[in-house]
């Protein structure tokens, strides 16, 4: 029996204080925030009709852009390509995914390789699916609100405040600091003041 | 014992707060409408369901809306004024990132506790023998298992699996009527325990108890759900798919019909029991019901509670067969961990860090390497025939 006490006793203590550092640990990039709220609005991106994107990095590292696209009835199998630019309109990285991969309503990551330098730079992206049809479009939706670090968008050759509800992600200098950022994060909600005293 | 007690409680407290299923807020949210004065939520969630920020129906019976509706009622003092705005957020990451999560949490699963330091005592008296009463009380505070499957799935079928534990201490000392009623009464919570009654039926002394004890059950749940009667709770609890999932593996045999795995099993054992038994030990034949039903069907990880102190007391009276039975519980957890569920496996750390949403389940891991509907059978046909042969074991000790 003693035994049991002992697995028991390792084994939970192990799930509650170790297990969420060996997960943190595999963690390959962060993001720089959560994605903000929108609404129904969206915009169809296909054959010539691309989006481009206005925003501001706020952490070193850039390493992808994810916002949610919607692919209706999975009919866009081409190529969905962002090419994004620094302040100076230069083409810096690529990242082309198959709408095959995309299904209606996902949270899609575009990857690129480590931007080392991006802390509070501006850059730009396009969205695109150039051999997309009129019946191939996909869309993505439009903040409600503005959020930092989300500037403007260009769309059918129209310029507006805001734009899609992105967000970026970085590539943390190593996986300790992933950790300690994660254990700091729970203690932080845990040790904030008066949070766990009866009002 | 006292020592065991408190780092018990203490494991228990810590997993209760840190890991969060998000079934707990949906169903506490639903309970709420309580304080409200809302009598009939199922009618009441349809009617509103256009305004209201979560929109899933309630999917358990009257009894637990009362119970975790009074309960908030008792504790809201505790909660804070912020407590029913935390409830109603719909939002993924707003939700977990409120610094009181950890109170809300620890607060709504304190029932649960109690319930559960509840069954160690009844396991404690269920053995005449002290020393295998106390194996007993240790085995089911100190297994991950039960753990696990009570304060991070926040499992609400704990009320029913101790009043049929209770009903099974009647029928240790065969007081079958005072049995019934709690089986009715569990039934209230579940309906799984009414799967019972064929046995008891047989284990009546004469006709009147025979009739009594099949009646007084079904009399019971009557009593409670009929005032709520109505298309909605029909729909959202009485035939919901976790009410009747139980019953839906089966093979075809031709012309629309087919063979019902779970009734094969409950009928194959009642007559079995009936036919072979002069004395039937009814214990043994409601552990070997829940370990085939587990066996042959895709279960809820909540569901292994029903059949966990019956595995316990199974444990301590048969020594031989701990290490099978901790290899078999082990599968029976692992494979819900392979679902295609991210709420089974990694959602649970969310309270850690909503980062976690970047990880791959580890049904995502295993494709890499496997199919995972493979794996999982593999793991399930193993539970199965683990089962089977321990099942058979448990019949076969029952006749020497």
């Amino acid at each position: 029996m003693k035994k049991m006490i002992w697995f028991t006793t390792i084994s939970i203590l192990f799930m509650l204080f170790i297990m969420p550092a060996i997960m943190a640990s595999t963690i390959k990039m962060t993001p720089a925030g959560d994605q903000p709220g929108y609404g129904p609005r969206r915009l169809s991106i296909y054959g010539t009709k691309e989006l481009l994107q206005k925003f501001v990095s706020k952490e070193k590292n850039l390493t992808a852009i994810g916002t949610t696209v919607k692919n209706p009835n999975l009919k866009n199998k081409k190529e969905v390509i962002l090419n994004l630019f620094d302040s100076n309109h230069n083409l810096v990285r690529k990242s082309i995914l198959n709408g095959f991969n995309i299904g209606d309503g996902d949270f899609v990551k575009f990857v690129f390789d480590v931007v080392p330098d991006s802390t509070n730079k501006e850059y730009s992206f396009t969205l695109s699916s150039l051999t997309a049809g009129a019946d191939e479009i996909i869309e993505v939706f439009l903040v409600d609100n503005p959020a930092e670090g989300i500037i403007e968008y260009t769309f059918a050759e129209e310029v507006h405040q805001g734009g899609i509800p992105m967000v970026t992600f970085h590539k943390p200098q190593n996986k300790w600091e992933v950790i300690r950022k994660v254990y700091s994060n729970w203690l932080s909600k845990l040790l904030f003041p008066h949070s766990q005293k009866t009002e | 014992m006292k020592k065991l007690l408190v780092l018990a409680i203490v494991l228990r407290l810590l997993v209760s707060a840190f890991l969060f299923h998000p079934d707990i807020k949906t169903y506490n949210f639903q309970a709420s409408f309580l304080k409200k004065g809302v009598v009939n939520i199922y009618s009441y969630l349809v009617e509103n369901k256009a305004s209201l920020p979560l929109k899933d129906e309630f999917v358990y019976f009257p009894l637990t809306y009362f119970i975790l509706g009074g309960y908030q009622m008792i504790a809201s003092g505790i909660l804070g004024s912020g407590f029913d705005l935390w409830l109603a957020d719909a939002g993924a990451s707003s939700v977990v990132n409120n610094p009181n999560i950890f109170k809300y949490l620890a607060i709504l699963k304190f029932p649960y506790l109690i319930l559960d330091v509840g069954i160690a005592f009844l396991l404690l008296s269920y053995f005449k023998d002290r020393k295998k009463g106390e194996k007993a009380f240790t085995l089911w505070l100190f297994n991950p298992f039960t753990i696990l499957i009570i304060y991070i799935f926040s499992n609400i079928d704990i009320f029913s699996v101790l009043l049929t534990l209770i009903a099974f201490l009647f029928i240790k000392r065969e007081k079958f009527l005072k049995a019934s009623v709690f089986l009715g009464l569990a039934s209230c919570f579940k309906l799984y325990p009414l799967l019972f009654i064929p046995f008891l039926f047989l284990e009546g002394k004469d006709l009147k108890e025979k009739i009594l004890v099949s009646v007084i059950p079904i009399f019971i749940l009557l009593v409670v759900i009929l005032p709520f009667w109505s298309p909605a709770f029909v729909q959202s609890a009485l035939i919901s798919g976790l009410t009747t999932r139980i019953f839906n593996p089966g093979f075809v045999i031709g012309f629309g019909e087919s063979i019902i795995v779970g009734f094969f099993i409950l009928s194959a054992l009642f007559f079995y029991s009936w036919i072979t038994d002069k004395k039937i030990n009814l214990f043994n034949y409601w552990t070997v019901f829940l370990l085939l039903i587990f066996s042959f069907s895709h279960f809820h990880v909540a569901w292994l509670l029903w059949v966990a102190p019956f595995i316990v007391i199974s444990a301590v009276k048969r020594p031989s067969l701990s290490l099978p039975i901790f290899i078999l519980t082990t599968l029976a957890v692992v494979i819900p961990m392979f679902y295609q569920d991210r709420s089974m496996t990694i959602s649970l750390f969310r309270l850690y860090t909503t980062w976690y949403d970047l990880l791959p389940t580890p049904f995502v891991v295993l494709q890499k390497l496997y199919d995972p509907y493979n794996f999982m059978s593999v793991l399930h046909s193993a539970l199965a025939g683990g089962s089977l042969i321990i099942s058979y074991h448990i019949l076969k000790e029952e006749k020497e």
